[in-house]
């Protein structure tokens, strides 16, 4: 039987979705400028669908580390704070530029953005700061776990930038190609990135040396690291798939897959925020819930045909919200 | 999940050949379809329009060892944000700077497995400047590499050349890409009919651009200059053969071979083997049946530079029964 959840549909496409930090909201940023919030408690009455926050499409979005609303980038090169009541205001913009990339680091209360080639820091107090150019558009944004530094994926390779009040130049990773997305490990050790040409990159931070793992039948978009920092799971396989970050690293070994084979392959992959779960969403719209410690996955969702766009959990990792191409929007409860 | 496939126009050309006043066209006009446009540089356009796209002509090497591989990553980027989109598109429309190899563009849609998924390359338009074309030639590889691989090509600004002048111009187009649908036109006026929608890549009706194979290559050194060839047999194909010969071409002489294409009689199949490619990226599939007592013939084109006609000529017939 399936758990309870609350479905929502919408007629745009869903780019992303989160949970706000007090883990009682949820949002799902859609290409048609709005950002649909929901009570997480899916017993709870739904909400009025908001107006239109973007002009063009919602493309990012994260909940704010500041208090219990949310931060959105849109394509029409603004990047806002919502509250929970809907209502929006304006940190940055810059048009003609789109803001795809966020991240936040919850306790220094910073917000990372990427905005074309440029990275902007948000901190505490409001004040934005710019970090590049890099040599292309930023792809990928990450803070590291003491928030000291921040990474970005670009053309052949990454560039981390200290953005505390000391300014230290940029240390740059390299490795030729197109790199697509960017996660910095758990315990900080790590940076990960997915590339075009269907492998991951993984750089050892403070040895500077990297490895690749290759294999994929498509590029690998999404990438997460288990809370313990063991485990990087990723997407584009049609199991779960997770190479092993624990003692002396993934050099040589294979990745270990487990679960049931799902129809399709993955799109979108996200750890459970402190148990050893990781669920996983696929391009034929079926959901999956992994255990790591078991090699057992269930099914969370049929496929219904309409790629899986997004997945969150919530803070306390009992609720998953996640969102499709199609516009439908899904929170499931996990409490037994 | 099946959603058709956006056409994309890639539209090139040299500064001031007209683009822009083509694009401005195409964004205002009423023709009640709906157009995303992907430009460098913003603001040129005099249309304040949310469908307009600012891009970086961002390229990166593919990490395969060949350096004609070399794809837009921002496209990829933009083409994934704009399906993102509550509205659907009937079409979008890349122009890259007047200086930019048209290569870059055309090998994303041959690349990336999502905007193949999403899109199809339709067609390579280029904007050519009738008055200035022939001294255009002469400042570098740009203006005639557009030509190269146009699959449509607006003879532009006409009302600026004598009659002579612009047969000149013509004769000169002709001999870098023969193949091309050629639209004499003034301030880019032209039926959108003419470059929208042509399905110049598709491999279904690559017997519509089917060239006038009578012009044969010309087998006169051309220098460094680029220039097209073509060959035909009505000897049937050994596929095996032919697979190792056009690889091997292709990964040798990918860099030169700016594009290629060809239908092929294969040695016992009832349907005619359709293929064509931008550098060594290459696409292929069995197109429509042959009928019933129709003259099977194979034909291929080559435009690029420093094509060596004998070489090729030998290399196409040991491929033949």
């Amino acid at each position: 039987m399936l758990p309870p959840s609350r479905s929502v549909a919408s007629d745009a496409p869903v780019s992303a979705c989160a949970f706000s930090r007090d883990g009682k909201t949820v949002a799902f940023a859609l290409g048609d400028g709005r950002v649909r919030l929901l009570p997480a408690e899916v017993k709870d009455a739904e909400t009025a669908p908001q107006d239109p926050v973007h002009e063009g499409a919602v493309l990012s979005l994260i909940g704010d580390p500041l208090n219990d609303g949310f931060i959105s980038g849109g394509d029409d090169g603004r990047l806002l704070r919502i509250a929970t009541d809907g209502s929006a205001s304006e940190i940055a913009v810059q048009r003609g530029k789109w803001i795809d990339k966020l991240a936040a680091h919850r306790a220094n209360g910073t917000v990372a953005a990427s905005i074309g080639k440029m990275a902007l820091v948000i901190d505490k107090a409001g004040g934005v700061r710019e970090f590049g150019p890099h040599q292309s558009t930023v792809t990928g944004i990450d803070f590291s776990k003491d928030g000291s530094r921040i990474a970005c994926s670009h053309y052949d390779g990454i560039t981390i930038w200290s953005i505390g009040q000391v300014v230290l130049p940029p240390r740059r990773f390299g490795w030729r190609g197109s790199h697509v997305a960017l996660k910095w490990s758990t315990d900080g050790k790590f940076i990960a990135t997915g590339t075009q040409e269907n492998d991951i990159h993984v750089w050892r931070i403070a040895q500077a040396s990297d490895m690749r793992m290759a294999g994929y039948p498509a590029k690998v978009k999404s990438l997460s690291w288990s809370a313990d920092a063991r485990w990087l799971y990723t997407s584009s396989q049609p199991v779960f798939t997770a190479w092993p970050f624990s003692g002396k690293g993934p050099e040589g070994k294979p990745p270990l897959q487990f679960g049931d084979e799902g129809a399709g392959l993955f799109t979108v992959v996200a750890a459970h925020p402190t148990a050893e779960y990781v669920a996983g969403g696929y391009d034929s719209g079926e959901l999956q819930l992994g255990d790591i410690k078991t090699r057992r996955s269930v099914v969370l969702k049929m496929s219904d045909g309409s790629s899986v766009s997004a997945l969150a959990w919530s803070p306390d990792g009992f609720r998953l919200a996640t969102g499709n191409d199609n516009g439908d929007m899904l929170v499931i409860d996990l409490r037994r | 999940m099946a959603q058709a496939q956006v056409p994309v126009t890639v539209l090139t050309g040299y500064l001031g050949a007209g683009k822009t006043t083509l694009l401005n066209r195409i964004l205002s006009e009423q023709h009640g379809k709906k157009y995303a446009v992907i430009v460098n540089e913003f603001g040129e356009l005099g249309v304040d329009n949310d469908l307009v796209v600012n891009a970086d002509e961002e390229v990166f090497e593919m990490n395969n060892g060949c350096i004609c591989c070399t794809v837009r990553g921002d496209l990829i980027r933009i083409i994934e944000g704009l399906m993102k989109r509550k509205e659907k598109f009937d079409g979008i429309l890349v122009e890259t700077t007047g200086l930019a190899d048209p290569g870059p563009v055309a090998q994303t849609f041959f690349t990336d497995d999502d905007v193949k998924a999403r899109t199809r390359l339709d067609a390579i338009v280029t904007v050519v400047d009738a008055k200035h074309f022939l001294g255009q030639l002469e400042q570098g590889d740009e203006a005639e590499e557009q030509v190269a691989f146009a699959d449509v090509i607006l003879l532009n600004k006409t009302d600026l050349v004598s009659a002579e002048d612009l047969a000149k111009v013509e004769a000169r187009i002709k001999t870098i890409n023969p193949y091309a649908r050629l639209h004499r036109t003034q301030k880019s006026q032209v039926e959108l009919a003419a470059i929208l929608d042509k399905g110049a890549f598709d491999l279904k009706r690559i017997l519509e651009f089917e060239p006038d194979f009578l012009e044969h290559g010309h087998d006169h050194d051309h220098g460094d200059e680029v220039a097209s060839l073509s060959f035909s047999s009505d000897r049937p194909v050994d596929p095996d053969k032919f697979q190792k010969w056009m690889g091997a071409l292709l990964q040798l002489r990918g860099g030169d071979i700016l594009r290629s294409k060809g239908v092929l009689a294969i040695d016992g199949a009832p349907r005619r083997y359709v293929y064509q490619g931008v550098h060594m990226m290459m696409d292929a599939d069995w197109g429509t049946p042959w009928k019933e007592g129709e003259k099977r013939s194979s034909k291929l084109v080559f435009i690029g530079r420093n094509l060596d006609a004998e070489n090729l000529k030998r290399g196409f017939e040991d491929c033949l029964k």
